[in-house]
């Protein structure tokens, strides 16, 4: 456990040093940039703002995290989140409920929404046998599309000149205490199931087990297909919610690139976590204060605030490929000292 | 007549980033690498040519550093992927993703704008006149008058299957994805082929680049590649990678998006944007359907 996190530490600061490298030669000054990104994210008035932003983060990776350490390669998040957005969106647009009932029912909407998606791609595999790994990178740009074509024509804003629905009911507004937005507080509940899931049930036993070896859990009288099938859905309705968080916490209506770049992040950040539920809260939280703080770094530094995408995909390769190489390094380690020991 | 034409046109001209993506995933699939990272060394390529293009106000400049850009991106790969022997589906992923971030970065850097970078600085690839054949009526239009690469990737698939089939190097190079243990016993190291395979992979991903930055408009533009490094991925599991599929195949993709512009007119926009996606999942569910038939009979 120890050495699991000391891989990742060594890990980031090798990323960051490789980052304050770069900036070096463009003249930059390191330490002052990267103080700035802390400082602005990590300051007491802006730290829940930095929590609430990590919540589409969160909620993508922890759907990647699922997925990846149970067999499917769903790389479909971005379209899941866009569609969960639209769904709970439209119901928001039509639907007036006392705001208790209003909040749940738009987030089972949203999840409905991604689900949706990640069932088409389910359904695909599952029938004809087609890898969801190409099917759901496909759907994702027909999703892109799809709700760009939504809030132009059937949801469109009257006289607003910029593609984007009008404002959902006020009943579906996710409450805000200051900077903290209670999406925080339902991201909290979806890790805390996803975790006792994962970890805690027989469901969470089987998946793990078929994502190590699909024959072998197959053999052992897991049903395969069916635990598939479910995880799929499970993952569609986790980067559903997220993109229904968005909508219902932040500008409360569809706009054109709502979803951001959070689903491929989130899938990152399940890489770099190597689909530990655990590991995906942390290194998720660890993003958004790197995107958080990059605005800042940008208002003082004048370092611009993309570096931080370079900086994040940096940080993945490094890391993975540390993982690997200090693996097969203690191992080798450990090695040597058993034949030490057999040889005395 | 003229629709039909320029149906034809619109199909070669957009089948051409793809098939060239293709070809170098060939290569790589081939030599047994889950190669996913055309779509990120696409990219690179594509900023790499703009930029050259743009300083030296030269094109063939601009050729040299997209495939430069390419290669780089591949050297990225192959220094996570076959030297630290890290696993080839999280680095492609992982590489797309900072070819994404990069290439944003710099543009921002650099050229101080947000979004696409256009200047008349920027020389295009120029298109080619056949003497003689364009001056035969329908002919002509289709034959004559494309852009250079257009041309320049027909060799190129001649090339590729050469090489693949034909010679010492495309030997092993199969053999590299059939059996490495067995190439490594016979006295070839398996990962140089692996190596060579990625950056010549490189080299027809940086054309492709150069062909959407230099050639199909001349700007750059933040993740230009839109999704075509998939779609070329989509065709090589399609065909296993065959050269003469893989052109076909790009074909047809190219057809569905030159229809899709000329649906424009009684479709919205958005939807017609979606026919290559939808052409791809159709393409793979054709197929799937055949394998299953070929499995039962």
């Amino acid at each position: 456990m120890k050495r699991k996190f000391l891989v990742n530490i060594v890990g980031v600061l090798l990323a960051f040093l490789l980052g304050a490298v770069v900036m070096l030669v463009q003249g930059y000054n390191p330490l002052d940039t990267y103080y700035q990104l802390f400082a602005y994210s990590l300051a007491p008035g802006k730290i829940t703002y930095t929590l609430s932003k990590s919540v589409p983060l969160i909620l993508t990776g922890l759907s990647a995290s699922v997925a990846f350490a149970s067999g499917p390669v769903n790389l479909g998040q971005p379209g899941q989140l866009l569609m969960g957005a639209l769904l709970a969106t439209i119901g928001g647009l039509y639907v007036n409920l006392p705001p208790l009932l209003m909040v749940p029912f738009l987030l089972i909407l949203a999840m409905l929404g991604g689900a949706l998606w990640s069932g088409v791609a389910a359904m695909l595999k599952y029938w004809f046998n087609m890898s969801e790994f190409i099917t759901t990178l496909m759907l994702n740009m027909i999703a892109d599309f799809f709700t760009y074509w939504a809030i132009n024509y059937p949801f469109f804003e009257k006289n607003s000149n910029f593609p984007q629905t009008p404002l959902i009911a006020q009943s579906g507004w996710m409450p805000v205490w200051g900077n903290l937005n209670s999406s925080v507080i339902v991201m909290i509940l979806a890790f805390v199931v996803v975790w006792f899931i994962m970890n805690r049930s027989t469901a969470g036993y089987e998946w793990r087990l078929s994502g190590q070896n699909s024959l072998f859990s197959r053999l052992g009288g897991v049903n395969v297909n069916k635990n598939y099938i479910v995880v799929m859905l499970l993952t569609g309705a986790l980067a559903g919610l997220a993109g229904g968080l968005v909508v219902m916490a932040g500008p409360h209506r569809f706009i054109k690139d709502i979803g951001a770049n959070y689903a491929w992040d989130g899938v990152m950040i399940a890489m770099v976590a190597n689909s530990d539920i655990l590991l995906t809260l942390i290194f998720g939280f660890f993003f958004s204060i790197l995107q958080t703080g990059s605005v800042g770094m940008e208002l003082i530094t004048a370092v611009p605030k993309e570096l931080i995408e370079v900086l994040q995909a940096v940080i993945v390769l490094i890391v993975v490929a540390g993982r690997g190489y200090f693996e097969s390094l203690f191992a080798k380690l450990e090695a040597r000292r058993k034949m030490k020991e057999i040889t005395v | 007549m003229n629709i039909v034409i320029g149906l034809i046109n619109g199909m070669i001209s957009s089948a051409t980033p793809i098939l060239l993506a293709a070809l170098g995933g060939a290569l790589t699939f081939y030599a047994g690498i889950f190669n996913i990272a055309m779509e990120g060394m696409m990219l690179g390529g594509a900023f790499f040519g703009m930029l050259g293009s743009y300083y030296f106000h030269s094109w063939p400049v601009g050729i040299l550093f997209a495939i430069l850009g390419a290669i780089l991106m591949a050297l990225i790969f192959i220094l996570f992927a076959v030297v630290l022997k890290m696993d080839e589906f999280i680095t492609g992923i992982g590489l797309n993703l900072f070819s994404a971030g990069a290439t944003t970065y710099m543009l921002r850097q650099i050229f101080k704008v947000k979004g696409a970078f256009s200047s008349p600085e920027i020389v295009p690839i120029p298109n080619l006149d056949i003497p003689l054949i364009k001056n035969i009526p329908v002919i002509g239009d289709i034959l004559s008058g494309h852009n250079l690469i257009v041309y320049l990737t027909i060799v190129v698939v001649l090339l590729t299957a050469y090489l693949v089939f034909k010679t010492r190097f495309g030997l092993r190079l199969r053999a590299a994805g059939y059996n490495r243990t067995c190439l490594d016993t016979s006295g070839v190291s398996a990962n140089r082929i692996r190596i060579a395979s990625l950056l010549l992979c490189g080299v027809l991903c940086g054309l492709a680049g150069a062909y959407l930055s230099l050639g199909y408009v001349t700007l750059f533009s933040e993740g230009m590649s839109a999704g075509r490094g998939w779609i070329s991925l989509a065709a090589v599991i399609l065909v296993s990678g065959n050269p003469a599929g893989l052109t076909l195949i790009s074909l047809l993709f190219g057809f569905t998006d030159g229809l899709g512009l000329y649906l424009q007119k009684t479709l919205p926009s958005q939807f017609t944007s979606m026919v290559p996606y939808v052409a791809t999942l159709v393409a793979l569910f054709v197929y799937s359907v055949r394998t299953k038939k070929k499995q039962i009979a």
